[in-house]
């Protein structure tokens, strides 16, 4: 007998993950094991439900996607993790690789790419986008370089536990109420953004949403642009 | 009476799970999908549904602009924004631009039964996050 495939998915948005679990489940063969709806609970339940893949989405909230695969693959390098995002950037292609993923999917293109991308994971191959298969081409990848060095970053490097917090900082929530989520006192919380802040040279909440948000930490949908008023007509 | 529904959101993922939860009731029917405002105009022109779920932020025509385009249109469409913009700023203009109803994707799962079921008898229904009320004072 055939053993279904089984697939836990992991996206903040109810409405998402509805419509994946309709795609995959249209696929015989597949199942969906179970859901999460943040990186956090998205590594609990792997650890748990040991899927065959994980669909991670890269913009969830207390712990991001690029974090979860890192800490997945931190317990078991054998998780086998597709990333989705709502953006195909250069850095966030290169942290997906850093991070593990074996599959790199646009959310946009969900529809028509995320069958293949767990068919190609199904049969130990991996599947990303055209564009990153670019990068590769344009070298970045070679002997396990994934920044070129003339692109080096410029800003320290956060250690894991300081990349949560940062995050966790950023979505708004309070020294202690990160605490709370991290099981961590408030006085440790606090030691770890002092170093966080003075790591990056920063002085307010604000600089820290900033960053977050340029390092993929957190992902940001912009509102359109504001309705311009109609200006006089020509005559 | 059936409701007739059209989806609106430019990624197909997101137009499926709402489709599933809209067609989860058994007197709604998706009539149709669109993926921009200019296909969302097109399509309410031939579809005549009642109410639209409609998204803010998509390509070529984004929801606002589409929804002060349908309020003149099809005056009896009543239109619901489903959005990532848990914002009361945005929920305002929204509801300026002629909608009548506002709820957050993240709990789109939770309230837009509801709020389709409001707007279908023409009530305003609207649904942000607690976090985004502060900002109101």
């Amino acid at each position: 007998m055939h053993m279904k495939l089984r697939i836990l998915l992991a996206d903040d948005h109810e409405i998402v993950r509805r419509g994946l679990r309709a795609l995959l489940e249209k696929h015989e063969g597949w199942e969906v094991c179970g859901e999460a709806s943040d990186g956090r609970e998205a590594v609990e339940k792997a650890l748990q439900l040991n899927p065959d893949v994980v669909i991670v989405d890269i913009g969830m909230p207390n712990l991001n996607g690029l974090d979860t695969t890192r800490q997945l693959l931190q317990h078991d390098p054998h998780f086998k993790v597709i990333v989705l995002t709502i953006t195909d950037s250069d850095q966030v292609i290169r942290e997906a690789l850093d991070a593990g993923a074996r599959g790199f999917v646009l959310k946009s293109d969900a529809a028509r790419d995320l069958v293949s991308a767990v068919e190609a994971l199904q049969n130990k191959r991996m599947f990303f986008t055209p564009r990153v298969n670019d990068l590769v081409l344009a070298g970045f990848l070679e002997k396990g370089q994934t920044v070129p060095r003339n692109e080096a970053p410029k800003l320290p490097t956060l250690t894991a536990r300081e990349r949560e917090i940062t995050q966790l900082l950023a979505e708004g929530n309070s020294s202690k109420e990160v605490a709370s989520l991290l099981n961590l006192s408030t006085k440790t919380v606090e030691t770890h953004r002092s170093n966080i802040m003075r790591k990056l040279s920063f002085h307010s909440i604000r600089d820290l949403v900033v960053y977050a948000i340029k390092n993929n930490l957190i992902q940001i949908e912009l509102p359109p642009p504001p309705k311009t008023p109609a200006g006089p007509t020509a005559a | 009476m059936t409701i007739r529904i059209l989806v609106v959101d430019d990624h197909p993922i997101v137009r499926q799970g709402l489709k599933t939860l809209l067609e989860g009731h058994s007197d709604w029917q998706v009539v149709g999908e669109a993926s921009d405002g200019a296909e969302a105009i097109e399509k309410a022109k031939d579809l005549d549904p009642d109410v639209m779920v409609l998204d803010v932020t998509m390509p070529r025509m984004n929801g606002l602009e589409a929804c002060r385009v349908l309020r003149r249109q099809s005056p009896d469409l009543e239109i619901l924004f489903v959005t990532q913009h848990d914002s009361p700023q945005m929920m305002r203009e929204a509801l300026e631009a002629g909608a009548r109803g506002y709820v957050v994707k993240s709990n789109a799962a939770r309230d837009l039964l509801a709020a389709v079921e409001a707007v279908s008898q023409h009530r305003v229904f609207t649904a942000l996050n607690e976090r985004s009320f502060p900002q109101l004072t």
